[in-house]
């Protein structure tokens, strides 16, 4: 087994995704945490772009957040059956960077009418509708027990869990409309890797 | 062989990479492109992010441009010769996302002044850097001289040979500063299937 080190700030963040596809494959690695004082500090010349995360396997270097999840994903046997399943998986997973992408420009608005604005829009409109859309995928697969591919975990279903963890804090109750999608969080979280996980793991903000 | 369809805007935007693939390939596809005017039109339904592009194949759906892009790469062989080196090549493909993302406010920006500075701050500072790190990527890979990830083309290069009509938008010469990227690009479209649908593509604005 290769050795693996994880490299991130003190935070779920951007590396959480990747902790969470550890931890369901019950894969030991090094959960490296710099804190944010501690930035920019010897580490950056690692970094491939300047930022954290980073992946090192057996000390080869892997940025990009994405990339990471994925590389892993597909180590692990998470990442679908075949290159179709694949695809499927980054295709679901491509929307939650989409989700995200949105609420990032929403933070980035510093004009508070504007902001208040975009939030409201986002909430009512944008953030429903993408929602809906993964939603609507779930039910194609004719199953209520079911996952967003192939009939087994993905990473693209940890992903959601991930995407839930920021969405609870920056607009609860945001999948209450979505019971398939809530339903489809409540049961990943509960598998017993990924509940041993989210109860140990440091208790930070975001 | 399957049948692929790609559905697009008459545009290069986010279906040129696809469209790059299949020409290296030689494989042949549907290309088919929805004048902006005629949007939203019949293929809205099937999108599964209400969103083009979108690829079928043998009439199965996939959507998002990334998603499109590895998927034909993996099939065709053009997608690194392990895990680790399809992972290398995600980050460096992610990093153009990076720079899109960052090109978006310039980009959209109506207000002259406000995009004035906006531009500058793109084109002088964080474009360079970003590039700046593509460029280091690229000299470790042997020097520089070859492809950006391993030892043969991947849509990694054919990424970053795109990537210069959409930053063109932004300023004349984006690699003006970047030899070995400018050279990469310059070896890109030298390849005689490119050089060819470079030659006959529809010339469109974006």
């Amino acid at each position: 087994m290769p050795t693996y080190k994880l490299v991130y700030f003190n935070m779920r963040g951007r590396a959480e995704f990747a902790r969470l596809i550890f931890a369901a494959a019950g894969v030991p690695y090094e959960d490296s945490r710099i804190e944010m004082n501690g930035w920019p500090g010897e580490y950056k010349d690692h970094c491939p772009f300047g930022q954290l995360p980073v992946l090192e396997v057996d000390g080869k270097v892997l940025a990009q957040s994405i990339a990471i999840a994925r590389y892993l994903a597909k180590e692990f046997n998470l990442a679908g059956k075949n290159n179709w399943e694949q695809a499927l998986t980054d295709m679901i997973v491509d929307e939650f960077t989409d989700i995200m992408a949105e609420m990032k420009s929403l933070w980035f608005e510093d004009d508070p009418e504007k902001k208040e604005a975009l939030t409201q829009k986002f909430n009512t409109e944008t953030l429903p509708r993408l929602l809906g859309y993964l939603e609507a995928i779930l039910k194609q697969n004719g199953s209520d027990e079911g996952f967003f591919v192939g009939g087994s975990l993905t990473w693209a279903d940890l992903g959601l869990v991930s995407i839930n963890d920021l969405l609870s804090v920056a607009c609860p109750g945001s999948f209450n409309n979505f019971p398939l999608l809530a339903g489809l969080i409540k049961r990943v979280r509960e598998t017993p890797r990924v509940a041993e996980w989210i109860a140990k793991r440091p208790n930070t903000p975001r | 062989m399957p049948t692929y369809k790609l559905i697009y805007f008459n545009a290069r935007g986010y279906g040129e990479l696809a469209r790059l693939l299949f020409a290296v390939a030689g494989v042949p596809y549907e290309d088919i492109r929805v004048e902006r005017a005629s949007w939203p039109n019949e293929y809205k339904a099937i999108c599964p992010f209400g969103q083009m592009p979108l690829l079928e194949v043998d009439g199965k759906i996939l959507a998002q441009s990334s998603a499109i892009a590895r998927y034909l790469a993996m099939e065709f062989g053009m997608a690194g010769k392990d895990n680790w080196e399809q992972a290398r090549i995600d980050m460096v493909v992610d990093s153009f996302g990076d720079i899109l993302q960052d090109m978006r406010v310039p980009y959209l920006e109506t207000d002259p002044e406000k995009k004035e500075a906006l531009v500058k701050q793109f084109v002088g500072e964080s474009l360079p850097k970003r590039l700046g790190y593509l460029e280091n990527i690229l000299k470790e890979n042997g020097g520089g001289q070859g492809f950006i990830v391993g030892d043969s083309l991947t849509w990694a290069d054919l990424g970053v040979a795109n990537s210069v009509d959409y930053l063109k938008l932004m300023c004349p010469n984006p690699f003006e500063n970047f030899p070995l990227l400018a050279g990469l690009v310059q070896r890109v479209r030298e390849i005689p299937q490119v050089a060819a649908w470079i030659a006959k593509r529809p010339e469109t604005a974006t």
